[in-house]
């Protein structure tokens, strides 16, 4: 049994433990623990790529403990195509978030590091939780730390903010936690065992209006995390308000908390409502893609312009979830990790010129390319990785998923290219405003040049954008089976029916302690219509 | 039904048209002076010396209420005794009779409680 | 009934006896008021629970169909609630001694009110008789009364002891009212007769009216809307101390006395109280947690707050099955370790007499005492029900029994209060953590160190590993939920 899943969550835990036992005024020595001890997890989080076997499509390397025996909860751990890239995504930034905030964090920097290396544990907790309820144990645990993230080193407005950004997201995920119950009794009901199992929870069978219903206690838990068209609200305010870190981590892994839980859970839960729903969720995901694009456009401040860029952007990745085809999905995925790092390296950026001229107004800026000639550089390739350039990674993503969209969605697909045009427009207009053209403002005529710590945050994320965009395949290979078999259960195939039968029994064969309860093995219905289970009593 | 409980209904209506009717003679029939002396409180026949609203020391209502308490309290001993006198042979009666004890006891807990309180001092 | 029957009420005859004596330490004066009338309490409290739990060990060999002549259990349920009543008046006794500190008035008569509460809440807990738990429950009432009014010469103590005293008085017999009328239609208090005569009857109007009223007095004692408007005040208006004492073991004494009457007694008439009681319980949802958000008052926040939590026990007695029935237990104590754990924090930060009330008392205490601000978040997180705190596991279980019963739209009102109820608590969060505060004084004791520390660790552990207590609940519940008829299920 190998316990990889285990040691990458927990390793942040227990440098937190060790961190409240030092000093508080050893700055120095508490951020670089934290550095070390994030680096150790992106180690481990490699060991977990290096035990990744390419081509099996269910859940890997698990591990599988009861946790409350009484009700089936299991702590259960795994990791499949969908969710590996996310981990290691996770795991990239926040060291990233260290570096950036070396030299920018005075206030309390031990809570600090503290909430991140939390935060850091729970958001892989949420992508490497193959258990339901445990699942949502994380998703949960992830508020807090970024409330008080926000909170406590955000700008002016900052308690407003944190408790919007709290409140929101809260509001959906209980309602997720009804549709967790419900699901687990309608299982209960059908088999007799009661589990959270995500895998096994696969093969429930619902009665229509309950599957309506349930597709959206948990869709709208996930579309407030995206954030989907009218839910995005929280998401300007939370980011203009975050310090960097916050901004970075934000962007980069807890938005894609919401598109990942569409794949793991939405689709293949919920097929049927998925197949009836799947326009108006499309439909919002365009109208975020052009409206985020628009807003974009107009904003004045920076990190505003960025973070409505990011509505726009998930949008492309909620157009691809919902597209329901191979191409549109595996596109999908790594347009979140793709969004990851170049949001995150555009926050780190944005963060790196507000430390040193204190305002984020592109009326401010001009000609900084002649002062920070490094620094251009790097902006501008995050740019234009945001923007899509063929030969970086953004590009890949996004041709993926409006290849794989137009097949399924063609007029809707062709609205949401717009969205790429406009990106180009407002990220281009944003780079020439801020650097070039004459200095107009006399304090930009020195400006301090990026620091090291900031080169060595960016240099791994460009090299990345880089990689993904000449060699996709690599990444994409590791996708391909794990997207392969949700798009089966979804469409409901035989193939899928089968494999759902059959799913604890192929996680079995990678060498794992989670056999499937025998009930779990019975045929597959003959006709999903039937209502055969009106709910519990 | 109705009709078992129709002397009930004439007997109160009786009672109302009495009430009224003496009332109302005294009204009609009757002078009316209205002076001040006429006005004037006056208690079995005698004038009031004094404010009829007037404070009390609170010490009058807290020897009231411990009384009521102890005798309500000591009211509760009838009906043990009753019972008591149908079961009093053997080991059921040295029961009861320990049940009451502690009920005194449980009393006396107060009574001295409340004694060595000073609340019976004036 | 003879003298081998007291092994029942064994615990709350020492008690009792514990209690008047120290009635009597302080008046008659000699050597005994010398000592320490804490650690005397603390003694009596352990010298209960070890009687408690010999009794438990001892009945199991007697013939259980007796018990009292129906009057009073030593179930498991019973038993389950009065060690967390004792262990909760005993942090209580903690959480006293800065207040009875300032020497005006008598620690003596304070611990033996606290002491003839106790025993009228462990009465409740025992009571199968409609008897027996209306005078546990005068017992806990009338002491919670002059407790509510401790301070004598505090116009707002002596206000809030009024009210309470009066609308306790008039529920009080509303309660009476709706057992007479029970004991008209059925012939018996027992609450097992009771059930025996329900099951015969279809429809009878007088009894109807007698569980409407008998429901409305017991939602009088658990504050439940619209029976709720004493909460704040007397939470306000009574000692600090008083005020935990009332949200946290009375209250879970009433929901002790509403899981047993209407899981042992009602159950037959469910299809006519359960909507009933779900309207009050969304409606104590509703309200409690939107009068929350705008009290500037620590103790009036936790009112609304804990009336607010009224409603979400009820939905376990509302859908009357086993899991709703495990819930109380679960929630109970849950509640009350999360409670008592924020009221240590409020009692920390007294300076004096009505200090630590207003929500910027608390501006900056994550920098003066880290750990104490963040122990008061995890009793925040829990009473909100976020994961990994007792409160989730606690919620959880209510929300799946609603949901297993067919009550999801009261569910759902459940969960999205639930949200609601986070905005407030998050204002304690935002005061403590993202205000930097002015240096006030704050004064952390022993034994509020003591009580918050207890609070803070079991309302983690049971977060995290919640088994033991779950299997526990199962147990305790077992012979109540047998009663109920209700099937239990694997696992469940």
């Amino acid at each position: 049994m190998n316990y990889i899943l285990s040691i990458t969550l927990w390793l942040p835990v227990a440098a937190a433990v060790i961190l409240l036992f030092f000093p508080k005024t050893a700055a120095s020595a508490i951020k670089g623990f934290g550095l070390l001890a994030s680096l150790a997890t992106f180690v481990a989080s490699l060991g977990i790529l290096n035990g990744f076997h390419e081509g099996v499509a269910g859940l890997q390397l698990t591990e599988s403990l009861a946790w409350i025996p009484q009700w089936g909860i299991r702590y259960a751990l795994g990791v499949d195509g969908i969710s590996l890239w996310l981990i290691l995504l996770t795991t990239l930034l926040t060291p990233v978030v260290f570096l950036s905030s070396w030299n920018t964090i005075h206030k309390h920097p031990k809570e600090y590091v503290i909430a991140f290396l939390i935060m850091e544990a729970a958001m892989i907790g949420v992508f490497v939780a193959s258990d339901l309820l445990l699942f949502y144990v994380f998703f949960e645990l992830t508020l807090l730390p970024m409330y008080l993230v926000i909170g406590v080193w955000g700008g002016a407005n900052r308690i407003y903010a944190a408790i919007k950004f709290f409140l929101f997201t809260i509001a959906g995920s209980l309602l997720m936690l009804l549709g967790i119950i419900y699901l687990a009794f309608a299982h209960f009901h059908d088999t007799g065992v009661l589990t959270f199992t995500i895998t096994e929870l696969y093969g429930t069978t619902l009665a229509p209006h309950a599957q309506v219903l349930l597709f959206f206690a948990f869709a709208l838990a996930f579309a407030i995390k995206v954030p989907l068209f009218p839910l995005h609200t929280w998401l300007p305010d939370a980011h203009v308000e975050a310090p960097t870190g916050g901004s970075i981590i934000l962007a980069g892994v807890m938005l894609k908390m919401g598109t990942y839980g569409f794949l793991r859970f939405v689709l293949p839960f919920f097929p049927d409502a998925t197949a009836k729903y799947a326009g108006l969720l499309i439909a919002l995901a365009v109208i975020g893609i052009v409206y985020g694009a628009l807003v974009a456009w107009v904003q004045p401040d920076m990190k505003k312009l960025v973070a409505y860029s990011s509505v726009s952007h998930l949008g492309f990745c909620v157009l691809g979830i919902f597209a329901l085809n191979q191409t549109s999905i595996e596109g999908s995925i790594l347009q979140m990790v793709n969004h990851g790092l170049s949001t995150g390296a555009l926050f780190l950026c944005v963060g790196v010129i507000y430390e040193r001229r204190h305002t984020r107004l592109l009326a401010d800026y001009g000609g900084l390319a002649k002062t920070m000639p490094v620094f251009a550089t790097f902006f501008i390739i995050a740019m234009l990785s945001s923007v899509g350039l063929p030969g970086l990674n953004g590009f890949i993503g996004e041709f993926l998923i409006l290849a794989g969209s137009f097949q399924t969605w063609p007029r809707a697909t062709i609205v949401a290219a717009t969205g790429v045009i406009l990106a180009a427009i407002y990220l281009l207009w944003l780079i020439q405003r801020v650097f070039f053209g004459p200095i107009t403002k006399e304090e930009n005529k020195n400006v301090r040049e990026i620091a090291w710590n900031e080169v060595v945050a960016l240099v791994p994320l460009v090299v990345l954008m880089v990689w993904i965009g000449v060699r996709p395949n690599v990444f994409l290979r590791k996708m391909t089976p794990s997207v392969q078999q949700l798009l089966q259960i979804v469409h409901k195939t035989d193939a899928g029916k089968a494999m759902i039968a059959g799913v604890g029994r192929r996680v079995s064969g990678v060498g794992d302690q989670n056999r499937p309860h025998e009930a779990m093995l019975r045929p597959p219905t003959p006709d999903p219509r039937l209502p055969l289970s009106g709910g519990v009593r | 039904m109705t009709h078992t409980l129709l002397p009930v209904l004439i007997m109160m209506l009786i009672a109302v048209v009495v009430g009224v009717v003496m009332l109302a003679l005294a009204w009609f029939v009757g002078g009316h002076a209205r002076t001040a002396s006429k006005q004037e409180p006056y208690e079995s026949g005698v004038p009031s010396l004094d404010e009829n609203r007037k404070r009390v020391n609170v010490r009058f209502y807290q020897i009231a209420m411990l009384f009521i308490l102890f005798d309500i309290e000591a009211a509760f001993l009838y009906p043990w005794a009753v019972i008591y006198r149908e079961a009093s042979t053997g080991a059921q009666g040295m029961f009861l009779f320990g049940e009451m004890l502690v009920f005194i006891v449980l009393l006396a807990v107060g009574y001295v409680y409340v004694w060595k309180k000073k609340a019976f001092d004036f | 009934m003879n003298w081998n029957d007291m092994i029942y009420i064994l615990p709350e005859v020492i008690l009792t006896i514990g209690a008047s004596a120290m009635l009597l330490v302080p008046v008659t004066g000699g050597r005994g008021a010398k000592l320490s009338a804490k650690w005397m309490m603390i003694i009596l409290l352990a010298i209960t629970a070890g009687a408690l739990i010999y009794c438990s060990h001892a009945v199991e060999n007697i013939d259980q169909s007796r018990q009292l002549q129906a009057m009073f259990a030593l179930d498991g349920f019973s038993i389950f609630f009065k060690l967390l009543f004792i262990g909760a008046i005993a942090m209580l006794v903690m959480l006293s001694e800065d207040f009875l500190a300032e020497g005006k008035y008598s620690p003596w008569e304070y611990y033996s009110l606290l002491g003839f509460a106790l025993c009228g809440m462990m009465f409740m807990a025992s009571g199968v008789h409609l008897i027996t738990i209306y005078i546990g429950l005068e017992l806990l009432s009338l002491s919670s009364y002059i407790l509510a009014g401790f301070y004598k010469s505090e116009l707002k103590s002596t206000e809030a002891a009024m009210k309470y005293f009066i609308l306790g008085a008039v529920s009080s017999a509303i309660l009476l009212y709706g057992i007479s009328l029970i004991y008209g239609v059925c012939g018996s208090l027992n609450l097992l007769d009771i059930a025996a005569a329900m099951s015969t009857i279809v429809t009878n109007d007088a009894l109807m009216f007698g569980i409407m009223l008998l429901g409305a007095g017991l939602c009088f004692k658990i504050a439940a809307v619209p029976f709720h408007v004493w909460t704040p005040d007397v939470y306000e208006g009574a000692p600090t101390p008083i005020a935990a004492f009332l949200s946290t073991g009375s209250k879970a004494a009433a929901f002790a006395i509403f899981a047993r009457i209407f899981y042992t007694g009602l159950h037959d008439f469910h299809l006519e109280w359960n909507y009933v009681l779900a309207t009050i319980s969304a409606l104590s949802m509703i309200i409690g947690n939107l009068a929350a958000i705008t009290q500037d008052n620590v103790k009036r926040m936790l009112g609304y707050s804990s009336i607010a939590h009224a409603g979400y026990v009820l939905l376990g007695v509302i859908s009357l099955n086993a899991l709703g029935l495990r819930g109380i237990l679960m929630y109970s104590v849950v509640y009350v370790f999360a409670n008592l754990g924020i009221w240590a924090t409020v009692l920390m930060l007294r300076r004096h007499q009505y200090a630590g009330e207003r929500v910027d008392d608390f501006e900056g205490l994550s920098r003066r005492s880290p750990l104490w601000a963040f122990a008061m978040v995890i009793f925040l997180l829990s009473l909100g029900g976020i994961p990994p705190t007792a409160g989730f596991i606690g919620k959880y279980f209510l929300f799946a029994a609603a949901v297993q019963a067919g009550f999801g739209w009261l569910a759902v009102i459940a969960v999205l209060m639930s949200a609601v109820s986070m905005f407030y608590y998050l204002r304690l969060v935002v005061a403590m953590y993202l205000r930097e505060g002015v240096e006030a004084e704050f004064a952390i004791t022993t034994p509020l160190r003591i009580v918050a520390g207890i609070c803070l660790v079991v309302t983690l552990a049971l977060g995290i590993v919640p088994s033991s207590l779950i299997d526990q609940a199962v147990l305790s519940s077992s012979h109540v939920a047998a009663h109920a008829a209700l099937t239990p299920h694997a696992g469940r």
